[in-house]
């Protein structure tokens, strides 16, 4: 009966949010209200939604964490100071709104009031500052907020960031995902974050087993919803058989499917396929301290010799868009330029030119993400019309990362996930400082551009920057861009109100089942 | 050779031509006599020919790419149907033949010389030779063989040779123990305590002596550690180790064939069944080999046929 009484509590607390909501609402006692924006709470409120995801999370410290899964729970769980919207602008959440001074060094945020965490405690400014400093000297995301000086609780809901130079992509810095959350001061300085999760999300942790982990609906969430009692995340690693639960309506939602399948079931009616162009991106890159690779005509004659799209046909079928740049179309900052195709004459030509016959590339690709064996192999033979011949070493992730930190291989192939801002897509990978650049590309233009872009305020002036930057780094092919897979996932047809974000972020606040 | 009492005594232990040839016939004989061995080596030569072959019997370029065609089923023009990159599934896992016997035999043929070596050694000196080697065969016995096999590839890398040296290093003690255990026995038989007290030299009674008498457990186990020298090759290539795409291998064909479950049976099943065969005929020919070779065994057979 307790399922019963909860469904009846949340239908109670959507009622009254509808009442108060003014001109927009509905009357409720009007028996002829249809399955409006509100009217449709009292049939459809409640239930326990059961999800699949692939993997367990590492742990539920969302400030310190890196794994995909433990985000996917934890996005329903904790909320950010702002959030990415639709377009990926970000949006107000924990903050409602901010202001910037005219030197740009101080950002001001008003933070919003009446706010109360899963514990009961209120959150204030003072919750704002010990996450974010946590962020900073412990979290795994310290990195963005290089140009903070201080974060400061001005008053109960004000919080004042001190920056040393101007930040044009703070709000992204502060929003990107959860990894950016909000805890209570006291559980961060308590050290208690790692097993129990206090946010302030539509839903809170109930337990975390090794398969399984429970949430369940919190009454007293600051937003609209949640509308369903809880979410249930089982954890199935084998995407065959987590397709096969939500079609024999073990589960309800799934976080992938596999790729190859994605055509073939977007025209079934037994489940509904969330798919969204994504900001991840997928590349290959040739070792800049080798012979001949340090010759950008070699890198480029391999660019023309490769095609983007035969690579995201061949590893993702058609839930990929080629693309010779890492940002997709869809994001504000997205330039579009091409100039390679698939063009092995050229590639000779430019071969030729550079003196180089004969040449063997070690490729180094893993296991842990099949496509890019996929790729790998795509790329043997078509750098085979060219006279290259690619040995391709396959390695568990692990020797992988080693292998590419030691600088041991020619090339190696693999993706970049959950990057919004251009900083991210950019900065890491191709400054010839760049924490990521582990193919030691190094060009002064580049350089200069990427720390242009890192101060320019004006957005379009910063769009131009980075336009500039993108061609570059394409041109001088510090890496060889392929595509920009799909985000897919799916879902029972009862389900509804979820939506597949370019975020990856998986919100099920507004989600209800209908059965 | 300066001593020709040596020679002389030499000539008179070994046993007299005419008795090896009867032996040897007996042991054929037997062999042909067991229907399952000749099923397996009928099946063996099969794949023999099938990877000496290969060139002439496949019928599309094996790394041959054709999109347009992924996960065509079996039909007149692909026999096994095409996989996720549109290739042969047919070429390939006729071409995949030749990696795993390639595999199978210098991988066995490394353990059985360095297990051979070892076992004469140990078990003809003894003493803290026999102590020190055996005791490191041990420690190398003591791993499961799939994990000893992915440890030293990890350590060497991925590829096909250093696949087959994997293979090799974890079957020496198997070999070392088989050939250490029968040379035990054979030392202290009366013809090798006669040559010695002759004064043959050790090398001279290991090689004329010993190794002849040692012959056919080496036989056998060979035989047997092939089919498992293959499953090792297909067991490292399915989870990615052994040898590198687009090369094809029976075990990297299964692992691939995995995720397309639902594209495609002939996937799986056709480079399955090829391991199961071939890892089949292998065995069945060393059980063959096992009961024709050893003359208690034969005996409990023959009067089986008896009754």
């Amino acid at each position: 009966m307790r399922i019963r009484v909860l469904a009846l509590a949340a239908a109670a607390a959507l009622l009254t949010t509808a009442c108060g909501d003014g001109g927009g609402g509905v009357d409720v006692d009007d028996p002829d209200a249809g399955p409006g924006e509100n009217g449709e709470a009292s049939g459809a409120e409640g239930g326990t939604l059961i999800a699949a995801i692939g993997g367990e999370p590492d742990q539920l410290n969302p400030l310190t964490t890196t794994s995909s899964f433990a985000f996917t729970v934890l996005e329903n769980v904790y909320d950010t100071l702002v959030q990415p919207g639709d377009d990926l602008s970000m949006e107000p959440a924990l903050a409602e709104s901010w202001e910037t001074s005219d030197d740009l060094l101080t950002w001001t945020f008003q933070l919003r009031e009446g706010v109360t965490f899963h514990d009961g405690s209120d959150f204030t400014s003072e919750d704002a500052v010990a996450s974010l400093d946590y962020i900073v000297a412990e979290g795994a995301n310290g990195w963005r907020f290089a140009a903070v000086d201080s974060f400061e609780a001005t008053d109960d809901y004000t919080l004042t960031i001190h920056l040393n130079t101007p930040a044009p992509n703070l709000l992204t810095q502060l929003g990107n995902f959860k990894g950016l959350s909000i805890a209570p001061a006291e559980a961060i300085e308590a050290g208690t974050l790692a097993d129990e999760a206090v946010g302030t999300g539509p839903f809170r942790l109930v337990s975390s087993g090794a398969d399984v982990i429970e949430l369940e609906a919190f009454e007293d969430y600051w937003g609209d919803g949640p509308h369903l009692d809880g979410i249930e995340f089982r954890v199935i690693p084998d995407e065959g058989v987590k397709l096969t639960n939500l079609e024999t309506g073990e589960v309800d939602w799934i976080d992938s499917v596999p790729p190859e399948q994605v055509t073939d079931l977007e025209g079934s009616d037994a489940l509904t396929i969330g798919r969204t162009a994504g900001f991840d991106y997928w590349y290959m890159s040739l070792n800049n301290e080798r012979e001949p690779f340090d010759d950008p005509d070699v890198r480029r004659a391999i660019a023309f010799a490769i095609d983007p799209a035969a690579i995201a046909e061949a590893a993702k079928f058609d839930a990929a868009t080629p693309n010779e740049t890492a940002i997709p179309e869809g994001s504000f900052w997205y330039h579009e330029y091409a100039p390679f195709g698939h063009d092995p004459d050229q590639a000779q030509q430019l071969l030729d030119e550079a003196g180089v016959s004969g040449l063997t590339i070690d490729l180094m690709v893993t296991n842990e993400f099949p496509e890019t064996v996929t790729a790998a192999q795509v790329i043997e033979s078509q750098l085979a019309e060219v006279g290259i011949s690619v040995d391709i070493r396959t390695e568990d992730f692990g020797t992988w990362l080693a292998e590419q930190g030691e600088g041991n291989f020619d090339a190696f192939a693999l993706g970049w996930l959950g990057n919004i801002d251009p900083d991210d897509f950019y900065y890491a990978q191709h400054h010839s400082e760049g924490v990521n650049n582990f193919q030691g590309f190094s060009d002064a233009e580049v350089d200069e551009l990427l720390d242009q872009g890192r101060v320019e305020v004006d957005e379009d002036a910063r769009k131009a920057i980075y336009d500039q930057a993108a061609e570059r780094i394409v041109d001088q092919a510090s890496y060889i861009y392929f595509y920009n897979p799909d985000i897919v996932e799916a879902w029972a047809p009862h389900v509804t109100g979820y939506e597949t974000l370019a975020s990856a972020a998986t919100r099920f606040v507004n989600t209800r089942l209908e059965r | 050779m300066s001593d020709p009492r040596v020679h002389q005594a030499d000539a008179e232990l070994e046993a007299p031509s005419t008795r090896h040839q009867s032996q040897w016939r007996a042991t054929v004989s037997a062999l042909l006599a067991n229907r399952l061995a000749v099923f397996g080596l009928v099946m063996l030569t099969a794949l023999v020919l099938t990877a000496l072959f290969a060139d002439l019997l496949i019928r599309q370029p094996i790394n041959a790419q054709n999109l347009a065609d992924r996960f065509a089923p079996p039909s007149s023009q692909y026999w096994f149907g095409t996989d996720d990159l549109g290739r042969d599934v047919f070429s390939r896992v006729v071409v995949g033949a030749r990696v795993s016997l390639q595999v199978g035999v210098v991988s066995v043929g490394i353990s059985l010389v360095a297990g051979t070596l070892i076992g004469l050694w140990a078990g003809y000196r003894g003493g803290w030779i026999d102590t020190v080697w055996m005791r490191a065969m041990d420690v190398l016995f003591a791993f499961p063989v799939i994990l000893l096999a992915i440890a030293l590839v990890a350590v060497l890398g991925p590829s096909l040779r250093n696949t087959m040296i994997a293979v090799g290093i974890v079957f020496t003690p198997i070999f070392a123990r088989v050939v250490r255990g029968s040379v035990l026995s054979v030392r202290e038989e009366l013809h090798v305590r006669a040559v010695r007290s002759l004064g043959a030299s050790d090398r001279r009674i290991i090689l004329r002596h010993v190794l002849p008498n040692v012959a056919a457990p080496i036989i056998v186990q060979a035989s047997l550690s092939l089919a498992f020298a293959i499953l090792t090759e297909a067991a490292l290539s399915y989870i990615g180790v052994g040898v590198q795409p687009p090369d094809p291998a029976w075990g990297y064909m299964l692992s691939d064939a995995q995720r397309f479950q639902r594209q495609g049976w002939w996937l799986s099943v056709f480079p399955g069944a090829a391991i199961f065969l071939s890892v089949m005929a292998f065995n069945l020919l060393g059980d063959g080999l096992r009961d024709a070779l050893d003359p208690k065994q034969r005996s409990v057979i023959e009067s089986r046929g008896v009754e």
